[in-house]
């Protein structure tokens, strides 16, 4: 009989996801270390929340990457999904599995882009700004379609984790929107960019919705 | 909520994957469940009453009883 305590197995699951993601992630912090060393990239001109944003994107894409992998093995893809399980995922968990993950790549690729595209071509003509902001668009519209697929597939509790976490960054976020905002008129405080809103939108969301996928046990 | 979902589940010595396939959400989803970390929606509430074959009052307690 499944067991909802936490196991050796559960910590071993955990232990390497961890392992994996460090890899991954060191792997990728290695190059950019090479590129800023050698001076192929200039970090000078990034603000705090390109930073930020940058940060989110590797992690979203790592972890994407990841869950990517794990799906190509059931047995695997249990483990990562759902360490408690006591059965290889099954076709249809897989599908469900790999949009997901794909989902969390995306979503970090197209957060990485506006800055990688700033830090790659300086000074960014128009039309590579077009073509970038097009290639965005496009990869925004295939993850609706995957994220609107999920949301289908999902079962009932997901669906609440997903719409609790965006109810309470909706109030908490247009509570402080507002109060910046009247600050911001006042002049008491700096004025903040769609990008700076949209960094602290997004890192408020993952951390909420990872506080109530934990509480659920769904992470 | 309290709920009497792992008993029900132990008597017919189902796993919560086993449970979880019959009712058709995730695992998760159970062990949430029996955990009282969630409080099903009324559809599914009656789909595990139907299957346990039990009034959802004998198998759900809201302590207001």
């Amino acid at each position: 009989m499944t067991s909802s305590s936490s196991s050796p197995r559960l910590n071993g699951a955990r232990l390497a996801q961890g392992v994996a993601g460090l890899i991954v992630g060191g792997g990728l912090g290695y190059l950019v270390g090479r590129l800023l060393k050698q001076g192929d990239i200039d970090l000078s001109g990034l603000t705090w929340s390109d930073s930020v944003a940058a940060l989110i994107a590797v992690m979203l894409f790592v972890v994407g990457l990841i869950l990517i992998a794990a799906t190509f093995h059931r047995g695997l893809a249990a483990r990562v999904m759902d360490p408690a399980s006591d059965r290889p995922a099954r076709p249809a968990q897989i599908t469900f599995y790999r949009q997901q993950a794909i989902v969390l790549a995306l979503a970090g690729v197209m957060m990485a882009a506006p800055v990688a595209a700033r830090l790659a071509w300086q000074p960014l003509s128009s039309e590579l700004a077009g073509a970038a902001m097009a290639a965005i668009v496009a990869l925004f519209l295939v993850q609706t379609v995957l994220n609107l697929s999920v949301w289908i597939r999902a079962d009932e509790m997901i669906r609440q984790t997903v719409a609790e976490a965006g109810a309470i960054c909706f109030w908490v976020l247009q509570g402080a929107l507002f109060l910046w905002a009247a600050a911001e008129k006042l002049e008491l405080v700096p004025a903040l960019s769609a990008w700076d809103m949209m960094t602290i939108l997004m890192g408020f969301y993952l951390v909420i919705s990872s506080v109530i996928s934990v509480r659920r046990g769904l992470a | 909520m309290k709920n009497r979902l792992k008993v029900l589940r132990a008597e017919r010595d189902w796993s919560q994957a086993d449970l979880a396939d019959r009712l058709e959400v995730s695992r998760q989803t159970i062990n949430a469940l029996e955990t009282g970390k969630y409080d099903p929606s009324l559809p599914l509430a009656f789909r595990i009453a139907r299957l346990f074959g039990q009034p959802i009052e004998t198998i759900f307690d809201d302590g207001q009883a």
